[in-house]
């Protein structure tokens, strides 16, 4: 089954005819965002396009179709597989990871319990972040990575603001780097994969190709994760994504004192803005990651910033080649 | 001529009594398939408690190690579920009991109950799910006790009754 046949069959019928109709380059489909009482929308291309009840990508709102409860409703429903209770932790955190990898993220409202969200009711907004696998968007990076001395990776983090590729950057790392080539031999590399974006495993099956000596925690809280994996799979590389809480930083100074080397991301646009997080600051103050890479989306989604090395020593950067 | 009745006779006294046994059996079977339901019933928890299974797949697994009165029923539902057709849970699961369910012996009221419990399922969250099917497993025991207890009083009565209407159509017709 193709990502379109796949994607289309989580939305509510009527959406499912109309998306089937247009015809659309699915890797360029970045977003599709349906509110309640409002039109449809999807981001394409970097722009943004409403879509009519006859198939047609426009620019004006009045004309597209518009989404009414049953729409969110029966979406959910499909979304979810009929069973809402099998997503309650997602749901907490607002966001919900299907087949594919994509991530479907959701607001309603919230049910609070002693200050602590228990779930989400009437659901009325959808937006529908589509994953895509960029084989070999890590070329220009890879060489940045790699200790020559000892023929290992250094300690990584991927800098990058949400929409900017870092996970299809990091995907396509661990593939390269699992695999091996000619210049490094591949290393067994464990993924602890929280949200199911890196692998999208689906019944245990990863959907993305991560190489042939990765090892995937699906769902597993990072933290606990990374440790497990060690223990276990006695990883060379331990490949996170998204790392931010205090429990993730106890666990990666775990993760490096073991031997093993770390490959993260983080949200931002520097290693300012990294300094300036309360937690994350302790990552760079201590010098943990010896490689930064800085994503944007100046070009296009994935697009190389800058590399910096552990004290902040500029190794690459886009706008000024004499780097 | 007397050979005619006396055949008339005898097949009037088999099928009446058959009828009967057909009746005292028809109420074991109902014990067995719903025993059988609360088997898979207890799967299904058990899918949904230990790792929060989404029921399309908890329903797929179920067909896989069951190949009894319920395996259409069960199929029927699954194949639904992945079509992702526009029906809601609820819908599918009562369209499957009023066609699958024609091989076993549940009456109308088990029926219904069923359907009942598909209405709650997928429904909020695991708690919920968990205690609705607590409380289904808990209505089938009633049905299986209360059906095991008229069983063994009715199963005689059945039998009795079949052979004597068998016998009294006879004399009446003689």
């Amino acid at each position: 089954m193709n990502t379109k046949d796949e994607l289309l069959k989580i939305f509510s019928l009527k959406l499912r005819t109309i998306l089937g109709k247009i015809k659309l380059d699915f890797d360029k489909l970045q977003e599709i965002r349906l509110r309640m009482n409002a039109p449809l929308l999807v981001i394409y291309g970097n722009k943004e396009y409403f879509i009519t009840e006859d198939a047609r990508l426009v620019d004006n709102p009045s004309l597209a179709v518009m989404i009414t409860k049953n729409e969110i409703r029966e979406t959910m429903e499909y979304i979810s597989n009929y069973s809402l209770y099998a997503f309650e932790e997602e749901i907490k955190q607002g966001f919900i990871t299907i087949n594919g990898g994509h991530r479907i993220g959701i607001a309603g409202k919230t049910i609070i319990e002693d200050d602590i969200i228990k779930g989400m009711k009437h659901i009325s907004f959808i937006n529908i972040r589509l994953a895509h696998q960029v084989k070999g968007c890590a070329d220009s990076v890879l060489p940045y990575l790699i200790n020559k001395k000892t023929n290992g990776i250094y300690h990584t983090l991927i800098i990058s603001p949400p929409r900017c590729g870092k996970t299809t950057m990091l995907r396509d790392i661990i593939r390269q780097l699992s695999n091996g080539n000619t210049k490094l031999p591949g290393m067994s590399i464990g993924v602890v994969d929280e949200r199911s974006e890196i692998g999208a495993c689906y019944m245990g099956t990863p959907q993305n190709e991560l190489g042939i000596r990765t090892d995937i925690l699906d769902c597993c809280p990072k933290a606990k994760g990374m440790m497990m994996l060690i223990r276990s799979m006695s990883p060379q590389i331990i490949a996170v994504d998204e790392i931010g809480s205090r429990e993730d930083l106890e666990a990666i100074d775990y993760v490096i004192g073991c031997g093993c080397k770390l490959i993260a991301t983080v949200h931002g646009s520097s290693i300012e803005d990294i300094i300036n997080k309360p937690t994350l600051c302790e990552l760079v103050q201590k010098k943990l990651f010896e490689r930064y890479i800085i994503l944007s989306n100046i070009t296009g989604v994935g697009h190389l910033e800058e590399i910096y090395d552990a004290s902040s020593k500029r190794l690459y950067a886009a706008n000024d080649p004499a780097v | 001529m007397i050979i005619f009745k006396i055949i008339g006779c005898i097949m009037v006294i088999a099928s009446s009594a058959g009828m009967g046994f057909y009746f005292s059996s028809e109420m074991k079977c109902r014990i067995d398939d719903l025993k059988e339901l609360k088997k898979l019933i207890v799967l299904l928890r058990g899918d949904i408690r230990y790792a929060n299974t989404p029921l399309p797949e908890a329903i797929s697994s179920i067909t896989r190690r069951h190949n009894g009165n319920f395996e259409a029923f069960f199929k029927k539902v699954s194949s639904q579920l992945h079509e992702l057709s526009g029906l809601t849970f609820p819908d599918i699961w009562k369209k499957s009991v009023d066609l699958n369910l024609m091989n076993t012996s549940l009456t109308k009221k088990d029926k219904l109950y069923l359907i009942q419990f598909g209405d709650h399922l997928g429904y909020l969250d695991k708690d919920m799910q968990i205690n609705t099917i607590d409380l289904y497993i808990t209505q089938l025991e009633d049905e299986i006790k209360e059906a095991s207890k008229s069983a063994k009083e009715k199963a005689y009565l059945y039998n009795s009754v079949g052979i004597m209407a068998g016998i009294f159509i006879t004399i009446i017709m003689l």
